[in-house]
């Protein structure tokens, strides 16, 4: 039975829309793949030897022990947003005769292969290697290895229950949230006390009966909630709140373009998927720490011109590329209706500016890195809103991909919204700020890099009606082409 | 109202409609029948401009739909749940589709309330999300949408189906009444020839894209079309 289901699986796999694309966008996904894959398993490899040389007087073990917990914690946070819920279309099995039972052991089994599960496997089994080549006890390492599979796929579970319950969640987005802050002014030692935990784990073989048997725990937790929900109304339906209409009358400010931007709200505070890429676009906040924070990239002001935008555009860019296929659900309702496209547009574009406002304002803490970095992210908002607002909205229409609204994105296998014309669009945003700041830093000096930055923004402001009349008129050429697209089956 | 010169569609050489001449007069309660793929809408879609003609064009009150847009106002339709906005609830989404046809929302309460019996407690007030609701209630919300806003033409793609029983008739009193007393131009699709003959007053019969019979409504009328469709 299992292997018909498999051979089913890859059947639904091999002849999905998102396979069938292009051959560019597969070679993308596997070099990203590969990337993390390599990264963990570099890590995995040196992790080692750099803690032995970071904190000499440790045991790398106990070191990599004491961060476990927050190692956890992120990956459960990754899989809520990113890991999809183990979804097969039962509706034809429930009338045929094959035991629930099989069907449930196979959904939740096949989990197991995920991605998620699979990765943290590049960073523990190097690491592991190295600990016996350096003399560790073979028997107590190779126990907690598995201890720590176990966990990685006790995760895996604990995520799936934790997915159906949004409380849960935020409760331990807030324990997370509260564990860094202790740990991270010294207040109260987390990482030592989970540390003393996981260290016990290594010192005593036998601890590793604990994450098998949390993992054999959640397992049958999950197993007993499908086998509980294994009917239409439960399983495929899905819950719905109570949900009461709002009027968003503050909005009505706005005069013409307020139905829109109500909508927009509505749009994204209602649907998986743009409450996803807001979620997302709030994590680019913390870009500019990868780039800031390294002396190497000091004398690359380029880079940080770079790393300035997406501090600033991480909502800009991952929602603005995707306009108008937020609508495509309905789009020929829109296009039936009398719509000026200006006003649709232009509610975009002001959905955009707050959030790049918004996201400025939550970057204030960067002035921690001196006002040099600070005022390239103020340049680089001026930037996003005007240009890259524009040079996103126009990208938007020539990417004609049907989005389902309340959907999570998958991980890895999101080509929903990504082709090469996106690739091209993509270049002016990415390098054009890189230039347009380093130019005048290499002739002049880094004042004058940062002001054409600014000025730039400024420009485009300036002629903010004559960017929207342009990407209003591709719009209207395109408008036959973005039905058909979005009337397309998914 | 609505006068169709020449108009063709092909994909890739296939011909799915061709109608050298079709004229539909002000206040005309307008049935269009035929099997799958006859090219009802195919039709519907040329008429909303959600396709583009290959020959020929629709004028809709002498505006030249896929010329120019000033048809919107006065056109409103519903074909199909992608009519529809799944994460507003139904209060919402007819007082966005009035907002978008300059109505004020007193407006749109004073037409929702002459529609209470049509909706049977289960439109309003449901505190779901359209996307939530059945496919039925679906139907009827955004049936009910597409009269917003006083439209002077309504095009409506299969109305009964999924509709229940009910509902069904009080749909037909609303478009008779629509078509009769109030002179808007009704053009319904349906594969209920029962309930299309009840309805209308005009019934073009398509097959292949071509009209194949054009007749106004007599009693005679469900029992030709019965014959031509056990042909």
């Amino acid at each position: 039975m299992f292997k018909r289901f498999l051979s089913l699986e890859w059947k639904q796999f091999s002849r999905s829309s998102y396979f069938q694309k292009g051959l560019a966008i597969k070679i993308l996904l596997i070099l990203a793949a590969l990337y993390f894959i390599v990264c963990f398993g570099v890590l995995g490899v040196f992790s080692f030897f750099l803690i032995e040389d970071g904190f000499p007087n440790e045991d790398p073990l106990e070191v990599v022990n004491n961060y476990l917990v927050f190692w956890f914690l992120i990956d459960l946070g990754f899989r809520f947003f990113m890991q999809q819920l183990p979804v097969m279309n039962i509706k034809p099995y429930m009338i045929i005769p094959i035991k629930r039972e099989t069907v449930i052991h196979y959904l939740l089994g096949k989990t197991t292969l995920s991605f998620f599960n699979i990765l943290p496997l590049f960073f523990f089994l190097p690491f592991s290697i190295v600990l016996l080549a350096q003399g560790y006890n073979p028997f107590q390492v190779i126990c907690w290895f598995f201890s720590m599979v176990f966990f990685t796929i006790s995760l895996n579970y604990l995520n799936f229950l934790l997915n159906k319950n949004n409380k849960v969640f935020y409760a331990i987005v807030a324990v997370l949230g509260a564990l860094i802050l202790l740990e991270f002014y010294h207040i109260y030692p987390i990482a030592e006390y989970a540390g003393l935990f996981f260290n016990e784990i290594y010192n005593k073989w036998y601890a590793v009966s604990i994450p098998l048997l949390l993992m054999i725990l959640l397992y049958r937790r999950n197993y007993k909630f499908i086998r509980e929900g294994f009917y239409l109304d439960d399983a495929i339906r899905k819950e719905s709140k109570e949900v009461s209409s709002t009027d968003l009358g503050f909005l009505n400010r706005f005069g013409s373009i307020a139905p829109f931007l109500k909508n927009d709200v509505k749009l994204i505070i209602r649907n998986a998927r743009p409450k996803q890429v807001l979620m997302m676009s709030f994590l680019f906040l913390f870009y500019g720490l990868i780039f800031y924070t390294q002396d190497m990239y000091r004398d690359m002001p380029a880079f940080l011109a770079f790393a300035s935008i997406f501090v600033t555009g991480g909502f800009l860019l991952s929602f603005g590329q995707l306009v108008p296929s937020w609508d495509s659900e309905y789009y020929k309702m829109l296009m039936s209706q009398n719509i000026p496209y200006r006003k649709y547009l232009e509610s975009k574009w002001y959905l955009m500016v707050v959030a790049v406002v918004a996201s400025f304002i939550l970057s204030t803490p960067y002035l921690y890195f001196g006002y040099k970095i600070y005022s390239m992210i103020a340049a680089g908002a001026l930037f996003n809103i005007g240009l890259n607002s524009f040079i996103t909205l126009y990208g938007g229409v020539l990417n004609r991909v049907p989005v389902e609204l309340n959907v999570k994105a998958k991980a890895f296998s999101n080509t929903q919204g990504f082709n090469p014309t996106q690739l091209l669009i993509a270049l002016p945003k990415m390098a054009g700020p890189m230039l347009i700041f380093y130019l005048p830093y290499k002739f002049i000096n880094f004042e004058a890099g940062i002001l054409a930055l600014a000025l730039s923004g400024i420009l485009g402001l300036v002629f903010k009606n004559f960017f929207l009349n342009q990407i209003e008129k591709v719009y209207q050429k395109g408008k036959y082409k973005t039905i058909a697209a979005f009337d397309e089956k998914k | 109202m609505i006068e169709v010169h020449n108009l063709s569609k092909s994909y890739n050489s296939t011909q799915v409609l061709n109608i050298p001449s079709l004229d539909i007069p002000k206040g005309q309660s307008f049935g269009l029948v035929g099997n799958n793929g006859a090219g009802k809408t195919t039709f519907f879609s040329l008429l909303l401009d959600l396709i583009q003609p290959t020959t020929g064009n629709i004028k809709n009150k002498q505006v030249v739909v896929n010329e120019s847009e000033d048809w919107k106002p006065f056109t409103s339709s519903f074909i199909d749940e992608s009519f529809l906005i799944g994460y507003l609830t139904a209060e919402e989404y007819f007082y966005f589709i009035g907002e978008l046809r300059g109505q004020t929302k007193a407006d749109v309460d004073t037409l929702l309330n002459g529609f209470e019996d049509f909706f049977h407690g289960e439109i309003l007030q449901q505190k779901k999300y359209l996307r939530d609701l059945s496919k039925g209630n679906q139907k009827k919300a955004g049936i009910v949408a597409s009269f917003i806003g006083n439209p002077e033409v309504v095009i409506l793609d299969e109305p009964f189906a999924n509709l229940d029983p009910t509902t069904q008739i009080r749909l037909k009193q609303i478009i008779k009444d629509l078509a009769q007393t109030k002179g808007v131009t009704v053009l319904v699709s349906s594969h209920d020839l029962i309930h299309v003959t009840e309805v209308c007053e005009r019934i073009v019969l398509l097959d292949k894209g071509e009209v194949v019979r054009d007749m106004m409504t007599s009693e005679a009328t469900l029992q030709e079309l019965e014959t031509y469709f056990a042909r």
